[in-house]
């Protein structure tokens, strides 16, 4: 039984934990592109990290990148949007600083490994700016800020009791990347669609982004075929990351904080959490239209948040049971 | 390293030498390890004490013109030592002081009879902002108003003296706990040696203390520590003694009253709250009964703890025991409700509202320490000696304007004590900060917070205004 408010703190940090950690990863592959894959590969991939994140570039639109001086130029000012924007909820640095702000209020529920793992980086993350990283290798940068925050999961695995505040943060960091996941393959349909046909759809980049390469060489072939992509990454229940097994942990996290004071907001965010998983792991078809059923579990993440706060967090007071 | 260039000045008291430079009783296994070791290994020692402040976020918050600023407490690593005898001693007149404090509170918010046998003017109780009407005819659970104090005691050559009571929300005692960790692993074979008493059982009296109020002797009370919030410059203090505690850590937005009762807002639903460790100040509390525009207090809680369903530790309105011209009767107040002889002295305390106190404290500004009657943490304080003449002047026209709130003290000869500064041994003020708790008994940690003025000179020793911390040694008999 812990605080509704230590259990948002948690939550939330974890949530924002897991996108800065996201955007981090896809910005490393989107450096690392920049070096030398072809113009419209770099704008796809600009194109997938605004998509995914929801949010358009400071002029309003990609638009086109034409030629290698326009290319580095736009880059520069889309990685700094993207990167040290203070203004912009969506940016590493306001992920990173919500995330860590939200521990800084519930230092008491974590553990001092976990505290200072993420400190530590916020500390240096704050004296940052795009020109530190940019000249020499700002994929290096993405890296150690998402490695950063897989150490800081990985010390709450070692260190945490598995009480309620451990899986307020599961909960969290589940449903963000529930949500990110189902977001970016959306996004990266569309942009294939819209693609000419001599574009392969840089494919091998969701694999990359999933550490999902090598697994995807051994299980199908060395050739990127895109709805084997999406199988393994939304259905393999031994990548840590897929889409089956966050929904697996939503359903976990729920089911061991048990009901909260709103019975029936209770039994709809389990019955919801069952269904969502149910649909990726029973209804799935990755190789024959799968945006509607996409559609759907992405519409499902954000009313499992609803049902998450009106279940644990936003209950009425005059009709909560006293424990 | 040696002790060669240590100055001693016999017009202060010294806490580690005698006068003829010979190590006082209890302080020769100190100051031979202290000469034993090189001057790279203390500066080493010294490293790991401050690191070990500095990993842990041991911060207080101070507060300038324009923001707060988070600061490391800057902590001296060479300890300072109290015998066993002194420390009897104090611990007795500690004692005797906040056991005639409840009793001085059961009173004035009850029958008033100090007041009506004169021994204290009603116009220096009720004319105390501090004295909340709210709380007339309460009697908080066994009579303890107070049930957590850090008393500020000096010493000089004439013995200890009480400086203030602190009986709102006294801070402090985390770092008492803190420098104790750091110092010892520092100084580890003369520690064992030297026999010191232990005071990392705090937490564990601090709960059986709050245990013991709770309401109706309730055997297992719900405890929670309520907190302003992670900007206030005791949070690292208010975190650690809910984690000793074993309580949660709350604010008043996870707080609701409902039916009389105080819950807190869990995930599963209400939780029951039957004590509450406020680290809040009264004006805060509660909404509907003091500040309306507080954000960070329970509305209600008053309600609830009137009816006695919630005990508040301390109890609202302890701060006119506290009160500075209150505090100058302390000593008439043991004698009347103990029927003894203060065991310590209080400063000379001259209160300004009276037209001859302020009328003296004007003609004696120079050599005076004046303080605001609401005052704390050393700011807004004129420590005479100290002062230019525009600084005086100044204060002197607040003083005209609003003489009621302001009392003065001479300027004591505060003690020294042997701090590492600059790679050698030099001498600093020192008080100490021992804390009480009182639930059936009142109950002691041998040990102190002991703060330091690390200023050359400087009498200030609040941590805003300069000052450190250092261990303070209680020896077993």
């Amino acid at each position: 039984m812990i605080l509704v408010r230590s259990a948002q703190g948690l939550y939330w940090m974890s949530r924002y934990l897991a996108r800065a950690e996201h955007l981090c990863r896809m910005m490393a592959l989107q450096m690392e592109a920049m070096v030398d894959r072809p113009f419209r590969e770099v704008h796809f991939g600009w194109s997938r990290i605004y998509g995914t994140m929801e949010r358009t570039p400071p002029w309003g639109d990609i638009g086109e990148l034409e030629s290698d001086e326009g290319l580095l130029f736009d880059s520069y000012t889309l990685a700094e949007d993207m990167t040290f924007e203070r203004l912009h909820p969506e940016s590493v640095w306001s992920c990173f600083a919500m995330g860590r702000e939200n521990a800084r209020q519930m230092r008491q529920c974590i553990t001092g490994e976990m505290w200072l793992g993420l400190n530590l980086p916020y500390l240096r993350l704050q004296k940052m700016g795009i020109r530190d990283i940019w000249r020499t290798s700002p994929e290096t940068f993405y890296n150690e800020t998402a490695g950063a925050i897989s150490a800081f999961t990985g010390a709450a695995a070692d260190t945490m009791y598995r009480d309620e505040n451990w899986f307020f943060m599961r909960l969290g960091r589940a449903i963000e990347k529930s949500q990110l996941t189902t977001g970016l393959f959306l996004t990266q349909l569309r942009l294939s669609r819209q693609a000419d046909e001599s574009f392969d759809g840089d494919w091998e980049t969701l694999l990359r982004l999933y550490h999902a390469f090598e697994a995807y060489v051994v299980r199908y072939a060395v050739q990127v075929e895109p709805g084997q992509v999406l199988d393994l990454l939304a259905t393999d229940n031994h990548l840590p990351s897929s889409l089956s097994r966050m929904l697996g942990h939503v359903e976990e996290a729920i089911d061991a904080l048990g009901p909260g004071p709103d019975a029936a907001a209770s039994d709809e965010l389990r019955r919801l959490a069952g269904r969502v998983s149910a649909l990726v792991k029973y209804e799935w078809d990755g190789r024959h239209n799968p945006e509607p059923l996409l559609n759907e579990v992405y519409s499902h993440c954000r009313d499992l948040h609803d049902l998450v706060s009106a279940t644990y967090f936003d209950y009425p007071i005059q009709d909560a049971p006293e424990r | 390293m040696d002790f060669g260039n240590y100055q001693l000045d016999l017009t202060h008291y010294d806490e580690m030498f005698l006068p003829d430079g010979t190590p006082r009783d209890g302080s020769g296994p100190l100051y031979e390890a202290l000469t034993g070791l090189s001057e790279e290994e203390l500066a080493g020692i010294q490293e790991r004490v401050t690191h070990s402040f500095s990993t842990e976020g041991i911060t207080f918050t101070v507060y300038g013109d324009e923001e707060a600023e988070e600061r490391i407490i800057p902590v001296d690593c060479v300890p300072r030592i109290v015998t066993a005898s002194e420390w009897a001693f104090l611990e007795r007149g500690l004692v005797q002081r906040i056991t005639t404090l409840n009793r001085f509170l059961s009173d004035v918010y009850g029958e008033g009879r100090i007041v009506q046998d004169g021994v204290i003017p009603v116009d220096v109780v009720r004319g105390c902002p501090q004295y909340r009407v709210e709380m007339r005819g309460m009697e908080p659970p066994l009579g303890v108003w107070v049930a957590i104090c850090g008393t500020d005691v000096v010493r000089t050559n004439d013995g200890f003296f009480v400086l203030e009571d602190n009986l709102r929300v006294p801070s402090g005692v985390s770092y008492m706990i803190a420098n104790r960790k750091a110092v010892k692993a520092g100084l580890r074979r003369v520690y064992r040696s030297s026999r010191v008493r232990d005071v990392e059982h705090y937490g564990r009296l601090l709960r059986e203390t709050l245990r013991e109020v709770a309401p109706r002797g309730h055997a297992d009370p719900s405890l929670v520590l309520l907190t302003p919030g992670i900007y206030n410059s005791a949070f690292y203090e208010h975190m650690f003694l809910a984690g000793e505690l074993g309580a949660q850590l709350v604010e008043g937005r996870d707080l609701v009253v409902n039916d009389g009762y105080v819950y807190t807002r869990t995930t599963s639903g209400l939780r029951r709250v039957d004590v509450i460790y406020r680290r809040v100040d009264d004006d805060f509390l509660d909404p509907l009964v003091f500040r309306p525009d507080s954000l960070l207090g329970v509305p209600g809680l008053l309600h609830a703890y009137r009816l006695g369903n919630v005990t508040l530790a301390n109890a609202p309105g302890t701060g006119v025991a506290d009160d500075k011209s209150v505090y100058a009767y302390v000593p008439d107040m043991v004698r009347y409700y103990l029927g003894e002889e203060p065991l310590l002295k209080n400063v000379e305390t001259t209160i300004c509202r009276r037209p001859e106190g302020l009328e003296y404290t004007l003609d004696n500004l120079e050599k005076l320490v004046v303080k605001r009657v609401g005052g704390s943490g050393g700011y807004g304080m004129l420590v005479g000696p100290h002062s230019t003449a525009a600084e005086r002047e100044a204060y002197a026209q607040e003083m005209r304007a609003n003489p009621s709130d302001f009392i003065s003290q001479p300027t004591l000869a505060l003690s020294r004590a042997p701090c590492l500064v600059d790679g050698r041994f030099e001498p600093r003020h020192v008080d100490l900060r021992p804390f009480m708790l009182t639930g059936r008994e009142t109950r002691t940690v041998p040990g102190a917070f002991c703060r330091v003025a690390l200023r050359e000179g400087s009498l200030v020793v609040n941590s805003s205004q300069g000052g450190g911390g250092k261990d303070l040694w209680v020896l077993e008999d």
